[in-house]
């Protein structure tokens, strides 16, 4: 039951995200020039921004975006976790301590810097997708080291198990064995990695979208949005101004509680 | 909650979060003293190397100059000369000095300081941009007969003398110092990167008020580097800065809410907001990306299919108007108003585009087959730039090219135009200090690094920049006026038809300035609220 109600409010929140975008007449990009900065109507339920755009769509869809490019980082990262923790778990002792000083030396890096770095080396051109896309691809490729440790950890563990000795004696192949043993043994560390690090991506975009390094415009960003925070001008003029970090603070909770309960399970 | 705050991603957001949300501190402000915001560091402290504005503001603070063109009216002032007379054919100018000067460390200021200061500002090696207006640097001479006297004797006549004798600050002849013992009002005392410039008094200026106070009546000036607008209202507000010269137009309401004596809009400046696109043979863009820039028919469809009533009303709040040309209305001697521009419709842009070689499938493409999308550098934290970014880019979208926005520090974007010319298209502003055209020569002659789209061309790349030459030439050179309208309402014309600069707007003159702040005067030119400087004071109980 505890279980289920961050859950149901995720879904709701997505439901309601998508039902937006589904009724709406604007896309996110429409900019309605007679409606800039409107009030809340029957049109524009939360008015629109600066350019005339409507807010609550683009709250949606930089959900959905955040949402899955998150999802997707946070799977990549995990993968690519587990991947090492597990190279690391079953090789000789001394491979292995190489590849955990190898992941050390990556966490010790300035990671937000390189982030920014890479960010930054994208073509001039590249279109919001690209731009997205390559976005979450840097937070993947930048977030594994802390997951591999705490895999290497749990795998280190399952390696002298005694199943494990059985399923070896009974002539199992390492690939029948990771996949009939390791992986759903490793099923309640990788979970709770899996979901601590999409609430972790969302805000690492949306810092870099505050410093203009996120999603490229038109495509709505939490970070774009969370910029009109920083002008005084638009917080006089309307309260909608709020509405993205309030639904971020909210979706952050509801992850965090997801991964909270999944990790004590 | 915790775990979401030993998480180092989410601990570092929030960090930089709380770090761009904080609350801004300006420096102590000292004893009499002056103080506001310039929005990056000058680029050099050398009067005769500036090419920016902050560094042509602290020049403008520090530096002695022979002449300074009042900002009212517009007509050349004698500042460090006592009197100045240029012959009938207009090739040789005297200058007579003020008896007495003195540089700012307490040494004489003579007629070889001054000449020292002209030859410098004219060789070639110093790359000084106002050397470019005497149109044959190389073949002026100067001499000076005796301590008080100066001839510049000019191969051709040069029309904008005001203009050019403003910009030349005088130094201590072989002792330059960066703005450190100078022979204008103040004296550049400390700079700290990325934080502040400090100007003090200059002991020494030779001017004095009516009573024979010395002037400046400040004691001292801190410019602020200052990137964030918000801060600055936020510092202007709580009495820490005395003015803001350009306010940007989303903040002139809520000041005029919360101070409503403190703001003034002055109507149309002369300076222009445009879009322009690289067409410099040399630029690292694919051949066939320059040959869309380079076509007309593609620079005048992108011009039609831009909205400007648009820009001007939501980029700007409404304090600004729709442009056509370099010149604008505000300058009436000069604006061409029989001017025909390219009319402003998305379908004359989508036939225009279609007749220059371009088709459309699910969006434009060029005759090869190359997909239309380029680029728009702009510079980031302004946000009516990036607005009017946005709003082309739809405008755009409209004729199927797709156009992604990036937004760059200033220093990072002016590497990538005057540097790398590594960039498609660009947005941005030029601002014009003073009326007469002579003073846009920089832009407008092919051979000079600031003709942005194709800049130091060694002979003009096209027949219509060859024409901009001469007339901008004959321009500076005729001491008949009809003879120069005209030739600058043909460049005008040249310009509207070829559309190597896209203009969009001319931004509304806003300024905010304390209402203790005595002595200040308005302008629609640069400096602004700050060009009568000497005069300029807090009032009695003003912190």
């Amino acid at each position: 039951m505890k279980k289920r109600i961050p859950a149901v409010f995720l879904l709701l929140v997505i439901l309601a995200g998508g039902l937006v975008l589904r009724v709406s007449r604007y896309g996110y990009a429409f900019q309605d020039r007679g409606a800039i900065m409107a009030p809340s109507t029957a049109e524009h339920w939360t008015g629109t921004d600066e350019l005339g755009r409507d807010r609550t769509v683009r709250v949606a869809a930089a959900l959905f975006i955040g949402l899955m490019g998150a999802a997707a980082a946070a799977a990549i990262t995990t993968a690519i976790a587990a991947c090492f923790g597990l190279l690391a778990a079953f090789s000789p002792s001394s491979v292995a301590a190489l590849l955990m000083f190898l992941s050390d030396g990556f966490l010790s890096l300035p990671w937000l810097f390189l982030l920014m770095m890479a960010r930054s080396l994208l073509p001039l051109t590249a279109s919001p997708l690209e731009t997205a896309v390559t976005t979450f691809l840097v937070l993947a490729a930048l977030g594994w080291p802390a997951c591999a440790h705490a895999i290497y950890r749990g795998a280190r563990s399952l390696r002298s198990a005694e199943w494990m000795i059985q399923g070896r004696a009974c002539g199992l192949k390492s690939r029948q064995l990771i996949r009939l043993h390791i992986v759903p043994h490793l099923r309640p560390l990788l979970l709770p990695q899996f979901l601590v690090c999409v609430p972790a991506f969302l805000v690492a975009e949306a810092n870099l979208g505050a410093l203009g390094l996120g999603v490229g415009e038109p495509m709505p960003s939490w970070g774009a949005m969370l910029l009109e925070l920083d002008n005084s001008a638009l917080l006089a003029r309307s309260h909608w101004v709020y509405l993205p970090i309030a639904l971020l603070a909210l979706l952050l909770l509801i992850l965090e509680s997801f991964a909270e309960v999944e990790t004590h399970a | 909650m915790r775990r979401l705050l030993r998480s180092p991603l989410l601990l570092a957001g929030l960090l930089m979060t709380l770090t761009v949300f904080a609350p801004c501190q300006a420096a102590p402000r000292q004893p009499g003293e002056l103080a506001w915001a310039i929005h990056y560091d000058p680029k050099s402290f050398d009067p005769a190397k500036v090419d920016d504005e902050a560094s042509e503001l602290v020049r403008y603070l520090t530096g002695g100059v022979l002449l300074r063109l009042n900002r009212q009216t517009q007509e050349p002032e004698p500042q460090l000369a006592e009197s100045y007379r240029v012959s009938p054919q207009g090739t040789l100018i005297v200058f007579k000095l003020r008896d007495g000067l003195r540089f700012s460390d307490g040494s004489a200021l003579t007629s070889a300081d001054v000449a020292w200061s002209l030859r410098r500002v004219l060789a070639p090696a110093t790359q000084s941009i106002v050397a470019a207006e005497f149109l044959a640097p190389g073949e002026v001479t100067i001499d000076a007969p005796d301590k008080l006297t100066v001839r510049v004797h000019l191969p051709k006549r040069v029309i904008a003398v005001g203009k050019i004798f403003d910009e030349i600050a005088i130094e201590p002849a072989n002792r330059p110092s960066e703005g450190r013992v100078t022979s204008g009002p103040f004296a550049v005392a400390e700079y700290k990167r990325d934080q502040f410039v400090r100007l003090r008094r200059n002991p020494n200026y030779w001017r004095r008020d009516g009573a024979g106070a010395q002037l400046p009546y400040a004691a001292g000036i801190r410019l602020d580097i200052q990137n964030n607008r918000e801060e600055e209202i936020s510092l202007f507000l709580r009495g820490e800065y005395d003015l803001i010269d350009r306010l940007a137009p989303e903040y002139f309401g809520i000041l005029a809410k919360k101070s409503p004596q403190s703001v003034r809009d002055l109507g149309a400046s002369l300076n222009t907001e445009q879009l322009w696109f690289n067409q410099a043979p040399s630029a690292p863009l694919p051949e066939f990306e320059k040959a869309w820039f380079r076509n007309r028919g593609f620079r005048v469809a992108v011009s039609q299919a831009i909205h400007r009533a648009d820009l001007a009303r939501i980029a700007y709040d409404g304090h600004a108007t729709r442009a056509d040309g370099f010149i604008s209305p505000a300058n009436k001697t000069w604006h061409n108003d029989a001017l025909k521009a390219p009319h402003e419709n998305a379908a004359d842009a989508n036939q225009m585009l279609a007749a220059s070689g371009f088709h459309r499938g699910n969006q434009l493409y060029d005759s090869a087959g190359h997909a239309v999308r380029f680029s728009i550098l702009t510079n980031a934290g302004n946000a009516a730039r990036q607005k009017m970014a946005a709003m082309i880019q739809q405008d755009l979208a409209a004729t199927g090219m797709q156009v992604t926005i990036v937004a760059l520090d200033f220093p990072a974007l002016i590497e990538r135009l005057m540097h790398k010319q590594d960039y498609e298209a660009c947005l941005l502003g030029v601002t014009n200090a003073e009326p007469d055209p002579s003073s846009m020569m920089n832009m407008w002659l092919s051979s000079s690094a600031n003709h942005q789209w194709n800049p130091s061309q060694k002979t003009p790349a096209t027949e219509w920049e060859a024409e901009i030459d001469r007339q901008m030439e004959l321009q500076a050179s005729s001491p008949v006026p009809s003879v120069r309208k005209l030739a600058v309402d043909r460049v005008q014309q040249i310009v509207a038809d070829q559309q190597p600069f896209i203009y969009l707007v001319y931004p509304n003159v806003l300024e905010a300035v304390a209402t203790e702040l005595r002595g200040v005067q308005p302008s629609i030119l640069s400096p602004g609220p700050a060009w009568k400087i000497e005069w300029m004071r807090r009032a009695e109980g003003g912190r």
